[in-house]
């Protein structure tokens, strides 16, 4: 029997069709934005129009770091704690997104190729709490 | 505008809660003994301050609400006077410094005094309070999990990417600043440490290791600034400010702030921090060739690689070797927190701006013994907060 996937927020992203960050970009100046905001924040965009964008696909790890402790509350993980890698991610779509990555840190590389997965991050309850992730491509 | 001048400095010796250094002082007992240091300095009553700009915690003292300036007026005396509270993370204490000067400067107070202090909590510092899906802090928390240290760990672990950067290299820019530390009694460090050590030490955030990362400490500093007019009353060798500047984060920095942003056109880092320090060089007509000694936020010694190249005080991808050659202690070329730093200190947040304050002042005066920076003659303070907040001051004798 598989367990219950449960989205650790609801709303922020989606893994119906692929693994996918639910955020919006603005038609007048191009800017991507995740999550929502409630308008756009460039301050050289004199308008505003955001339009729901799902951000998915590949990506280029722009740098990455290890938490080897973990972090206080409001994380939660499960026991005992293993560190993580946590990378800054360059998305094709133009966005640059944190999220943890899968993976070891001694098989991390700057620049490597990444995509967008939707993974587990804890368990509670019988359930699994998942939220956006990279994995090497 | 009139011109503005430090009279007086005090600080408490940094520590950690229940050691020989801090005990379990309060935050108002720390900046008590901060402050009457700094009167004392400046010779100068408490009567006679005018107004008290004032760093707010949010960790301790306060009233719950970061009233720690009223606390201090409480404990010193209540005479009446204005108090400015201010808030902006770790770039607090610059910010009460700046907040201080611009009063001064504009000719509403000539005499005021700034002060910072901190008991902090243990452990590494939950940037989030809120169970709130609104909050982008509780976000990145709950979705990605990322400590402090992290931030600092992504930037050098880029750099090393950038400039081939090695372990070492940062090893080495913390064992220039525990040596300098040797020499100062304010230090909570005072014990130099070597390469071997420091790289023994373990990784809070590859490739960061706990001795290249500032705890957090309980501490506090205080400083007596007045108008120059007003100074000639009390001294003949008043520290003048050059400026003090306030800056925020720039829209295409290099670092999502919160969960992501827009991937940047080109290199956009620390945009606060430089942003405040070229202020600095604009308003007060002092370049970075000038600049005697700076001291500097090191949360970690990636910083003091980073920032100097950002700032101009070298060249880009110069720093590391600087660093090797010694050129960025005391009586190197390009001195860089010749007080042993954060790393040496510990971080006692909304202290630090002001603890600067007090560093340039004993510097520039010839009071710095051990540490001392030959013929210092101008010096840069800078300091970072959350939300995007950064200071710099530029003191000169």
């Amino acid at each position: 029997m598989s367990t219950l996937r449960e989205p650790c927020v609801p709303g922020l992203f989606s893994e119906e069709n692929g693994a996918s960050l639910l955020g919006a970009r603005c038609r007048c100046c191009g800017t991507p934005y995740f999550p929502t905001p409630s308008h756009c924040r460039s301050p050289d965009c004199a308008g505003s129009d955001l339009e729901p964008q799902a951000f998915s696909g590949g990506g280029v790890l722009w740098s990455y770091s290890v938490a080897n402790f973990p972090p206080p509350p409001p994380h939660q993980f499960d026991a005992p704690f293993k560190p993580y890698v946590i990378g800054v991610v360059d998305l094709d779509q133009g966005l640059r997104v944190v999220g943890q990555m899968i993976g070891a840190a001694a098989d991390m590389r700057v620049g490597a190729r990444v995509d967008l997965v939707i993974d587990p991050i804890y368990h509670e309850d019988g359930k699994a709490f998942t939220s956006w992730k990279f994995r090497l491509a | 505008m009139q011109e503005v001048v430090v009279l007086g400095v005090g600080m408490h010796r940094f520590g950690k809660t229940g050691d020989a250094i801090v005990g379990n002082k309060s935050v108002t007992e720390l900046c008590r003994a901060a402050v009457d240091m700094a009167l004392k300095d400046a010779g100068v009553s408490w009567r006679q301050i005018e107004a008290v700009s004032a760093a707010s915690s949010r960790f301790s003292g306060g009233k719950g609400w970061g009233l720690n300036g009223n606390d201090i007026v409480e404990d010193m005396g209540s005479t009446g006077i204005p108090v400015y509270n201010l808030s902006a993370g770790c770039a607090a204490g610059g910010n009460a410094f700046n907040i201080g000067y611009s009063l001064v400067a504009g000719g509403i107070h000539d005499m005021v005094l700034v002060v910072g202090g901190e008991v902090m909590p243990k452990g590494m510092i939950q940037t989030s309070g809120l169970d709130d899906v609104n909050d982008p802090e509780y976000l990145r928390q709950r979705c990605v999990g990322m400590p402090g240290p992290t931030f600092w760990s992504t930037l050098a672990r880029r750099r090393m990417y950038d400039y081939g950067t090695t372990e070492e290299q940062m090893a080495k820019v913390t064992v220039k600043a525990r040596q300098c530390a040797v020499g100062n009694p304010y230090a909570r460090f005072q014990k130099a440490v070597t390469v071997e050590e420091v790289l023994a030490s373990p990784y809070v955030s590859d490739p960061l290791r706990l001795f290249e990362i500032c705890p957090v400490s309980n501490g506090a500093a205080a400083a007596i600034i007045c108008s120059a007019a007003m100074a000639r009353r009390f001294t003949r060798k008043p520290i003048t400010v050059a400026t003090s500047t306030v800056a925020t984060i720039s829209f295409d920095d290099a670092l999502p702030r919160s969960l992501a942003g827009p991937v940047p056109s080109g290199p956009s880092f620390h945009t606060e921090a430089k942003s405040a320090v070229m202020r600095a060089f604009e308003r007060s007509g002092i370049g970075p060739s000038e600049i005697s000694f700076t001291e500097l936020q090191d949360n970690t010694c990636y910083y003091e690689l980073a920032f100097p190249e950002e700032w101009g005080l070298c060249a880009e991808g110069e720093a590391e070797r600087l660093v090797e050659a010694g050129e960025t202690a005391p009586t190197g070329r390009m001195p860089i927190n010749p007080s042993g730093g954060f790393v040496s200190f510990g971080e006692a947040t909304t202290a630090m701006g002001v603890f600067q304050i007090a560093e340039l002042t004993w510097q520039l005066r010839g009071e710095a013994g051990a540490r001392q920076v030959p013929n210092a003659r101008v010096g840069l303070a800078q300091t970072n907060g959350l939300g995007g907040n950064a200071t710099a001051a530029i003191l000169k004798r």
